[in-house]
């Protein structure tokens, strides 16, 4: 099917429905770069993500993984390259029903409740009423809120606002998915949760670009990339990584690619 | 722009003010307490004004005239006709003590009729006027201009009313009095009072400031817990975001007007003459250009400690330019142009016009057209800021 892009002006193939392989590229992007005033906080970054992947962007504090996914949700003009999702050039508002993007800070409606806040972020993308019914229970039960469904959000603990914002990040069943430190502030069983059903979002076909500091999770990922401010000092499955640099663990990976020994 | 995706957003703002009852308080009580402060203190009349009386007045003696009747004291009949609710009326026989009375602060005005008064009343009917006319002497504290108005006004409104009687009871002739004064009203009339004046003000004051300020709040918390960014990572558009808090803000500007009117109206029994949806309609077009506004403000503003900054800088012009107290004439003429900037007095002026004179859309229209483009100004500029990327 040719047809043009009315948001982005791309032409040619521009169909969501791929066939189910790693080798359908979901994200493309080349030379992007952001720079703030004088300080370059994602530098000339080459990455191309495949559909089903959990591809998790890896770094200390600072090193610009929220900045990357900043850009790559159309949020961040990037000073200079190009991003593209399913094909279309960012910024293009008509593939963003497929999207859904957890932020780094919480990020729902405080003086909502949990109800509201899903079947606010849930209406946005045009979700049938009984549609989106079936989904707050799915969402609920996932998130283990079922019983917190009509509490205000600023009555719930920190971990439990966590899990509100990605219930609402995951509401509309996006098939690209950014989550920036989803298991932030979350406890050990709930994290083990969490991977379970980010294990079978990719098995559908889901595309996953996560953030974390955890490595057990980091290992769980189909690829990683390690920035190192703002740039993109590794890239590869976490085993090959591991074989590359005659490490046993990824935590020792990183060190070594970053040239420090293991204490 | 999907009218399902604006009325959630909407939707989701109301049931916001539903669990945040304190805001929704704030949004009623606001205008009423200025209603019920304003109205009540500057409002009702001033009352119990204590006045010193001197009456020299010797009258008619009888036989003098046929014209008038035997025995007129015109003083006495006038002072007989003041209104005692506002006038508290000490008679004094001392005119040098009476005047003390003012120059300590004892009482706000003495009213002197003198001996002749009567006779040089009867002087200017029969002869050529110009001679010796019958005079008042009033000693005035000015210092409350408030109150020696109203001296002024019920001296004049007693001789009136006092005249018209001897006329009705001299009906054998036809007599032409000294002075008449006929009044007729093009609007309002002697009744209308300064909270009649006030409410079409405080409605549109409300609206502004209560839009304005939550605008600017939501923004800035929009902005501040990332909502905002996940809006703008949905397929929603920036122009279905503002529409639909703007639909939110009409709703809660319709309901607040009304309450506050009926309030008034209740409390105050505020006069209404004209179309009341005309009046809403302003209204809306208020909180529309307001909303605009206040999402504007709140890109310029970090936190909701700096968005709060804003609220001396929007209340102060608005109080004291655009004509809800006194009149725009009244200010400083160097000052007046500046109220044509200012928004809310074509909303002030437009809602007296239809309030309190019952004019429609073809005299006010430049006030409404001037609050459309705001609006629209606004509410595009806006629509353009949230497309901004950093
Ligand atoms: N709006 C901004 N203005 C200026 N500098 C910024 C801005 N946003 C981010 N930065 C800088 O860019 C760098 C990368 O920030 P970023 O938030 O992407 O880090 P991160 O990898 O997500 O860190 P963390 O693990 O703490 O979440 C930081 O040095 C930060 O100070
Ligand atoms: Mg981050």
């Amino acid at each position: 099917m040719n047809v043009t892009c009315p948001c982005c002006g791309e032409r040619g193939k521009v169909t969501f429905e791929r066939s189910f392989d790693t080798t359908t590229t979901v994200i493309e992007i080349q030379k992007l770069t952001k720079t703030f005033r004088k300080f370059t906080a994602v530098d000339s970054l080459d990455l191309t993500i495949y559909k089903g992947e959990i591809y998790g962007l890896l770094g200390p504090n600072g090193s610009g993984k929220t900045t990357i996914i900043k850009m790559l949700t159309g949020l961040l003009q990037p000073t200079a390259g190009t991003t593209k999702l399913f094909g279309h050039t960012l910024p293009c508002k008509s593939i963003m029903n497929d999207v859904g993007y957890m932020p780094q800070d919480t990020a729902i409606y405080i003086d909502n409740t949990v109800h509201e806040n899903l079947f606010f972020f849930g209406s946005i993308y045009g979700i049938s009423k009984q549609r989106l019914e079936k989904r707050e229970r799915e969402m609920l039960q996932f998130v283990d809120l079922q019983n917190w469904r009509d509490s205000l959000v600023s009555t719930l603990s920190g971990g439990m606002k966590h899990r509100v914002s990605l219930a609402c990040a995951l509401i509309h069943e996006p098939k690209l998915v950014f989550l920036d430190e989803p298991t932030g502030g979350i406890d050990p069983e709930l994290r083990a949760t969490f991977w379970e059903y980010f294990g079978s979002m990719v098995k559908k076909g889901i595309t996953v670009i996560i953030t974390t500091h955890y490595m057990d999770e980091a290992n769980r990922c189909s690829r990683v990339g390690l920035l190192r401010q703002g740039k993109l000092i590794a890239d590869g499955r976490p085993s090959d990584l591991k074989n590359n640099t005659r490490t046993n663990s990824l935590e020792d990976t990183f060190l070594a690619l970053a040239g420090r020994k293991k204490p | 722009m999907k009218l399902r995706r604006t009325l959630g957003f909407s939707r989701r703002a109301l049931l916001q003010f539903r669990h945040d009852r304190r805001t929704f308080a704030f949004v009623l009580i606001m205008p009423l307490l200025m209603i019920l402060i304003f109205g009540y203190t500057f409002g009702g009349d001033v009352k119990n004004i204590a006045v010193e009386i001197v009456n020299q007045d010797t009258g008619l003696p009888p036989g003098t005239s046929t014209l008038l009747p035997q025995g007129l004291f015109l003083a006495k009949n006038i002072t007989k006709n003041f209104d005692r609710n506002t006038l508290s009326l000490h008679e004094n026989t001392n005119i040098d003590d009476a005047r003390q009375k003012v120059h300590d602060g004892k009482a706000w005005a003495a009213i002197i009729f003198p001996a002749n008064f009567t006779q040089n009343f009867l002087t200017t009917l029969t002869t050529q006027p110009g001679t010796a006319h019958p005079k008042v002497e009033i000693y005035l504290d000015a210092s409350n201009p408030t109150i020696s108005a109203a001296v002024i006004k019920t001296i004049s409104h007693t001789i009136q009313i006092t005249l018209k009687e001897l006329t009705t009871t001299l009906n054998k002739t036809q007599i032409e009095m000294p002075i008449t004064i006929e009044q007729t009203y093009a609007y309002g009339g002697s009744d209308t009072r300064f909270i009649d004046y006030f409410a079409p003000g405080v409605i549109s004051f409300a609206i502004m400031m209560v839009t304005t300020m939550i605008t600017i709040i939501l923004f800035v918390n929009e902005r501040r817990n990332g909502t905002l960014q996940r809006l703008l990572v949905s397929p929603a558009s920036e122009s279905e975001i503002v529409a639909g808090y703007a639909l939110a803000f009409a709703v809660i500007g319709v309901f607040q007007s009304i309450v506050v009117l009926v309030a008034a109206i209740l409390l105050f029994n505020i006069t209404i003459i004209g179309n009341i949806f005309l009046a809403l309609v302003v209204i809306l077009l208020l909180a529309f250009g307001h909303q605009g506004l206040g999402i504007l403000l709140s890109a310029a503003a970090k936190n909701e400690m700096q968005a709060v900054q804003f609220i001396p800088l929007i209340l102060f012009p608005s109080i004291l330019l655009a004509g809800l107290f006194w009149p725009i004439e009244s200010i400083p003429s160097y000052l007046q142009p500046l109220s044509y900037i200012i928004p809310l007095r074509y909303g002030i002026d437009a809602e007296r016009s239809i309030m309190l004179r019952g004019w429609g859309i073809g005299e006010i229209w430049v006030d409404i057209l001037v609050l459309i483009l705001f609006a629209l100004f606004t509410l595009s500029a806006s629509v353009l800021l949230l497309k901004r990327k950093n």
